[in-house]
């Protein structure tokens, strides 16, 4: 039983990434656009959540910095792929790029060469009070840092947005026909450039929780193509956001799960343990193309001049 | 898929050109080449801003990053050293998105290439070279076309995303070269994780002296060749680039499409593997850690740059080339961090995006 406590335990905050990057992927991609710049805007919020942490003292405001300059990529992208209608992939290759860039141009130019590497105070637990003290949910669920409850809610947030409310219906109808959308008075380009300026946001924030929650450290391969992962993971959850906080369990229980056995030793050379990851992501990928639905205009751009829809 | 990626804006839409209608040539190529101009210059307005922002010279900073190449005959050797990895992973990328696929995965091809020239080179290591060096080439590419031919088959069998299947196969193989790198065949005394040595047979030789250049770069020429002629004259490479341009129109033609777009992929990836077993038998000598650099994003930035012309790949390439290594003396001489070039290469590219927008915009009047 202690075991699988402490896996639990571990698998909910390693699910934080996932789950805020994975939401912000399926935010904007239900209204149509395709971010693959989530591998760049995790770094550069990785850094700049840290940089603003260490400088200002304040983890809190290290997390805006990360969601805003994230989110300010996003804009980027939002206005390239819906006013000027160019690539969303190439678009987002060259924004993953200059992502990279400039988060390994702000470490060196803040932090420079040191012997000893800075360090951030890394965040604290709050435990909720009365749900805390249920044996095993309580030490499983509630008995984390901020960022764990507001991943959660953020994800209720948007599923509760997107399939309880009527602006939701309307806003998930982008993503399946524009032309039909835009024929209803659904303003499409707005409703994709707030989605991609708010889903590329919560890909920074989750960058940015990297370096605050386990070390407190910043280092350049923290990322470690979990901004790909998640894509995999918004395909594997069907573009739906109930269905993805599963997912990010999976995701979760799998880096957990190759951590602990690589502490274990449990005979096999440690870099087959940190293969299964991804090993597993290819085969879970299988079914996800196979079964799951994904929004019938991911990816494309929306003239409305042009006939060709549908 | 938008047509300017896979199709070139390209003079040859036009109607077939005669002698009076040598003007209209000379004006249609410059509209081609006039972007890429426009493009660098004010990427490196903004570069130079952005070098200005943090209190550096920024004249001074491109005199390194434009000159490094030229200056020395080190610097050149090391400059086309690079270009051919950089141009091998371009074609990586260029040739499945001919067909409209994504290869994101060149720097896996890439290591998984090495690891099979590595292996020959080490365990038929007393070979001559007549005999190992091309075993060693060609495994390297049959590894690499192997890694890539996972993504094919998982994208012609079960439809999964190609983007996504390239890019885990990258990480697998990080785990898997280190695996190689120690407890295959570990050089313990390397302090860091690498093989051993390859036979002396494995190594490309060099022309020249101090230093020397390996005979890759020749290699790579015949290639740029060979894949031209494939694109440009054979029919599997009309198809590939009839299923690019338009999909449908393809399939109504009877070319079979996922096919196509799979066999994209495999030699893609041969060529990336090619790439791997270049840097052990030219540069390296072994397999290290790391030995894949930043070779998949630069490759991916010249392929993109090129919009479809495999005719641009090997010049654009060569321009990354002179870029990436002048920024190593940048931050030497001034004192500007090697990711501005980065950030400069990312901003060509997006200014070239535009320039789409505005050429379409000053032509309409």
């Amino acid at each position: 039983m202690g075991e699988i406590t402490e896996f639990l335990t571990l698998m909910i905050p390693a699910m934080v990434p996932f789950l805020l990057a994975a939401q912000g992927t399926v935010l904007s991609g239900r209204a149509g656009v395709f971010n693959v710049s989530q591998e760049g805007l995790m770094v550069l919020g990785a850094a700049v959540g840290f940089l603003v942490s260490f400088k200002v003292g304040s983890n809190v405001v290290g997390m805006a910095a990360a969601f805003a300059i994230a989110g300010v990529f996003g804009l980027v992208l939002a206005y390239m792929t819906t006013q000027l209608r160019l690539d969303q992939f190439v678009v987002g290759l060259a924004l993953y790029f200059a992502a990279l860039g400039a988060a390994g141009l702000l470490y060196r130019e803040v932090i420079g060469v040191t012997m000893e590497p800075p360090l951030i105070p890394t965040l604290e637990d709050k435990p909720i009070p009365l749900l805390s003290d249920i044996p095993f949910l309580g030490e499983v669920l509630f008995d984390h840092d901020l960022v764990v409850y507001l991943a959660f809610a953020i994800s209720v947030a948007i599923w509760w947005f997107m399939y309880k409310t009527r602006s939701g219906l309307a806003f998930r109808s982008i993503g399946e026909n524009p032309k039909a959308a835009d024929s209803l008075g659904i303003n499409v380009t707005w409703a994709r450039t707030w989605s991609t300026v708010v889903g590329s946001g919560l890909v920074g924030m989750a960058g940015a929780y990297l370096p605050m929650v386990y070390t407190g450290l910043y280092t350049e391969g923290m990322v470690a193509g979990r901004g790909w992962l998640v894509i995999a993971l918004a395909f594997l959850g069907g573009w739906r956001p109930h269905l993805v906080i599963a997912g990010a369990a999976f995701f979760a229980g799998m880096e957990v799960l190759a951590l602990r056995a690589q502490v274990a030793g449990i005979g096999i050379p440690h870099q087959f343990v940190l293969m299964l990851p991804y090993v597993a992501t290819l085969l879970v990928m299988v079914f996800a193309f196979r079964w799951a639905r994904q929004p019938s205009f991911l990816g494309r751009n929306y003239d409305r001049e042009s006939r060709l829809v549908g | 898929m938008s047509d300017t990626l896979t199709a070139p804006p390209s003079a040859a839409s036009g109607p077939p050109a005669g002698p009076g209608q040598r003007p209209r040539r000379v004006v249609e190529a410059l509209w081609l080449v006039v972007p890429y101009i426009v493009s660098v210059v004010l990427a490196f307005v903004v570069g130079g801003l952005i070098i200005a922002a943090i209190g550096r010279d920024p004249f001074a900073a491109f005199e390194s990053v434009l000159t490094t190449s030229f200056n020395t005959r080190f610097g050149t050797i090391e400059t086309l050293h690079k270009w051919v990895p950089v141009l091998l992973c371009a074609y990586a990328f260029a040739i499945p998105l001919a067909t409209g696929k994504f290869n994101i995965g060149a720097e896996g091809q890439l290591l998984v290439g090495a690891t099979g020239g590595v292996a020959l080179g080490i365990l038929w290591s007393d070979l001559p070279m007549v005999l190992l060096l091309p075993c060693v080439l060609v495994a390297g590419a049959l590894s690499g076309a192997v890694w890539a031919g996972i993504a094919a088959f998982l994208m012609t069998k079960f439809q999964v995303n190609e983007i996504l299947s390239t890019v885990v196969l990258n990480f697998i193989s990080f785990q898997l070269i280190d695996y190689v790198a120690s407890h295959v065949w570990p050089d313990r005394g390397a302090g860091h994780p690498a093989t051993t040595p390859v036979g002396e047979g494995a190594l490309l030789p060099g022309i020249g002296q101090a230093p020397p250049m390996h005979t890759g770069v020749l290699l790579t020429v015949f290639l740029v060749i060979v894949i031209a002629v494939f694109m440009r004259r054979t029919s599997t490479g009309f198809e590939m680039r009839a299923v690019g341009a338009n999909l449908r129109a393809a399939q109504v033609h009877g070319i079979r499409t996922s096919r196509l777009a799979g066999a994209g992929l495999v030699v893609g990836g041969a060529v990336a593997g090619l790439a791997g077993a270049i840097e052990v038998a030219g540069v390296h000598g072994k397999m290290l850690e790391g030995m894949q650099s930043n070779f998949l994003i630069l490759g991916i930035i010249v392929g993109l740059m090129a919009r479809g012309s495999m005719l641009a790949l090997p010049f654009i390439a060569f321009g990354i080339a002179v870029l990436e290594v002048g920024a190593g003396s940048m931050q030497r001489t001034a004192q500007v961090p090697v990711e501005m070039v980065l950030i400069i290469e990312a901003l060509i590219l997006l200014f070239l995006l535009l320039s789409d927008i505005a050429r379409a915009k000053i032509r309409r009047h």
